[in-house]
């Protein structure tokens, strides 16, 4: 098995049909600059800013499941009840967003601590399905909990003054929640790079990941530091939450939507890897925004307009998994053997 | 036991042995016979009303646990096939005017052929990226269904008109099948078909194709050194557990009269993986038992407005019941954590079990 996938994946230079395909969608990229500039351009800042989105709930989704060897499904759920509270602190207490931003991801963490601690605690070690429904049926609670709560009725909040502007750049507008969603997602990239491979406790967390049991009779609290991780992983989720309600609003439907979007970025991304889920959460969050529009104008240009699919954008994260995983089966940055 | 029945014991065990041989047969005729009187009894939810949709999700639950409980594979894409089967029907009688039993059958291999494409696909991967992927193709496909390709599906309307057979009368949501002059309810139509699919059902289970699922399911490597093609038998069975699905939905389409977008969502996959589990996914009649409970609970619990609680008086409890939901989920979650294969229909048996075991001592005795 693995001297076969060893050979099958060599570093080469890119054969015809890849030199084809990357020059033809090349060409529709010309295409679609030379028709409609500007929505082209916006729908790139767009996808980009979606794709931060997705990378903070996959990037903790991916913690949690490289460590505990766990699919967190109630990690939608969690990311959904960050929206919820924003609102709830925003629009009913009617304190300051800021103070959601903090205090929200927080209270988020701490739920996602007494999850672990009840539930998940009992099933380390299991067949890693039993993780997967365990946490299924908690997402099911999560949600309607929030039903009961919130009512089913989709929900917006007003956000700051500062965050309902918008910035001129170049001939570019752009609103400034999107411009502060990406710059809180490169910050949790960048603090969860640091955390994981500058600081002791990353460095333990790793000694967990490749031998328990070793880092164990070293000392190492592995149990208290799965339950850090846990915490660290919910909050990003409860962050990400904060800022997609404060950009889009939310509903009951977003948790399950985003928590199977941010597996298939972790799937094509490839397991284990953090570089791997950055790169491909935002390809995948441009794929979503820009293929409609390049799709629109490659068949007017071609004369081709039947050929437009409408709604192919949601479908897109589909698409790039089942493509990747044909081509190659462990991701794009994946380590082979990670629960295969 | 006395020597005088001795001579009648070798007949007494022969007929013991047959029962502990045909009890799934045997309970499946008793499931369609009891079923309607039972739930209909004043005590329990006073109408018959919910019989067949519980007969068909107990057929959906028992396909879906082919793939789970006898071959390890978790799907969360069941819904696709559900749907395939209720399109199937809706598209050829509203859209090309087939009759019912032409389109039923090409929407149970249509259902097939999906299943079978997406498993030769996926089925290398492991269990989680298995249960995902599914998923994955779950919601491309509610894409799909939703942007209303060619205008056949209706997109997020679904499809209600001319969805029905013309051999089917229904009046105040009561479903009548008239046939060569006689009629009689849809329920019996529908206990028929699930009959004869659970009877298949049982057949492939019990068939050294089904224990060789259950072989792979409890040891991969080992069933593959023992020269068994693993990757083969996990794509027959979920080709396989499609296309009952798939059935179930050419019942359940004229169950609900017509097809509505939410048959391909991802909480109608949700839906049958808590039942079957729940139930109880070792056993047969596990998923049948989880099917029955999450409707039993849903109509009694929604139904149900005032609670005497000792102490204090009766509560109005309708509007926390509405949500129940929660407390499926929760007991779906405690399931889970004490004994995940057991479930509802384990426990049951473990009580039986020790019912017997008593009589067996005060009969001794």
């Amino acid at each position: 098995m693995s001297v076969a996938t060893l050979a099958s994946t060599p570093d080469e230079l890119p054969s015809i049909p890849w030199l084809l395909a990357g020059l033809a969608l090349l060409a529709v990229v010309i295409v679609t600059l030379a028709v409609r500039p500007q929505l082209f351009i916006s729908n790139l800042v767009g996808g980009l800013v979606y794709g931060m989105i997705l990378m903070m709930i996959a990037l903790g989704l991916s913690l949690i499941l490289g460590l505990l060897g766990v699919v967190n499904f109630a990690h939608g759920a969690l990311f959904m009840l960050g929206a919820y509270g924003a609102y709830q602190t925003v629009a009913l207490f009617e304190l300051p967003f800021w103070l959601a931003l903090v205090v929200v991801p927080i209270g988020v963490g701490l739920l996602g601590v007494l999850m672990e601690v009840t539930v998940l605690r009992r099933l380390y070690g299991e067949d890693p399905l039993i993780g997967l429904l365990a946490t299924f049926g908690v997402a099911l609670m999560l949600e309607e909990a929030t039903r009961a709560q919130w009512g089913g009725t989709p929900l917006s909040f007003d956000p700051p003054a500062v965050l309902r502007a918008s910035v001129q750049v170049g001939f570019l507008e752009i609103a400034t929640t999107r411009l502060f969603t990406a710059a809180v997602g490169a910050l949790v990239v960048g603090g969860l790079y640091v955390l994981m491979y500058r600081t002791d406790f990353g460095l333990s967390i790793r000694a967990g990941l490749q031998d328990q049991q070793m880092a164990e009779f070293l000392g190492i609290d592995i149990p208290k530091r799965f339950t850090i991780v846990f915490f660290i992983g919910a909050a990003i989720a409860g962050l990400s939450g904060v800022l997609r309600g404060a950009e889009v609003g939310m509903d009951l439907g977003m948790g399950m939507d985003f928590v199977i979007l941010a597996f298939v970025v972790i799937v094509v991304g490839g397991l284990g890897s953090i570089f791997g889920s950055v790169v491909s959460a935002l390809l995948i969050g441009v794929a979503v925004f820009v293929t409609p529009v390049m799709l629109r104008a490659a068949t007017t240009v071609a004369g081709l307009e039947w050929l437009y699919v409408s709604g192919i954008g949601g479908l897109m994260p589909f698409l790039v998994m089942i493509g990747v995983l044909l081509v190659r089966p462990r991701g794009l940055f994946g380590e082979e053997g990670l629960l295969e | 036991m006395s020597d005088a029945t001795e001579p009648t014991a070798d007949g007494r065990d022969r007929l013991l042995a047959s029962i502990s041989r045909y009890q799934v047969p045997i309970g499946i005729l008793l499931l369609v016979g009891l079923l309607r009187p039972v739930i209909a009894h004043d005590a329990l939810l006073g109408s018959s009303y919910i019989a067949s949709s519980m007969l068909i999700w107990m057929l959906f639950a028992a396909a879906f646990n082919l793939l789970y409980g006898y071959s390890g594979l978790l799907s969360f894409g069941h819904a696709i096939f559900l749907g395939t089967g209720i399109y199937g029907v809706a598209i050829g009688l509203r859209h090309f005017d087939l009759p019912y039993l032409v389109a039923a059958p090409i929407g149970v291999i249509v259902a097939g052929l999906i299943a079978y494409g997406i498993a030769r696909l996926i089925v290398g991967y492991g269990e989680i990226y298995f249960a995902m992927l599914t998923l994955a193709f779950a919601e491309a496909i509610h894409f799909v269904v939703n942007a209303d390709p060619f205008g056949l599906t209706g997109g997020a309307d679904g499809l209600r008109s001319g969805t029905t057979p013309g051999w089917i009368e229904s009046f105040r949501g009561q479903s009548v099948v008239q046939l060569g002059g006689g009629e009689f309810d849809l329920y019996y139509f529908v206990a028929i078909v699930f009959v004869l699919a659970t009877l298949a059902l049982w057949q492939i289970v019990r068939s050294p194709f089904g224990r060789t699922l259950v072989a792979i399911r409890d040891n991969e490597e080992l069933a593959r050194a023992m020269g068994i093609s693993t990757a083969r038998y996990q794509v027959w069975a979920f080709t396989l557990s499609g296309i009952f699905s798939a059935i179930a939905g050419t019942l359940l389409v004229i169950r609900n009269s017509g097809a509505s977008l939410e048959n391909f969502g991802m909480m109608t996959g949700a839906e049958v993986i808590l039942m079957s589990i729940f139930g109880g996914m070792s056993y047969f009649f596990g998923p049948i038992a989880g099917a029955f409970s999450w409707f039993f609970a849903r109509e009694y619990l929604t139904n149900l407005e005032m609670v005497a609680v000792p102490l204090l008086g009766t509560v109005d409890v309708g509007p926390i019941l509405g949500y129940w939901r929660f407390f499926f989920g929760f007991l779906f979650v405690v399931v889970i954590v004490l004994s995940p294969r057991e479930g509802l229909w384990g426990f049951v048996r473990s009580i039986a079990d020790r019912v017997r075991r008593r009589l067996t001592e005060v009969i001794r005795e």
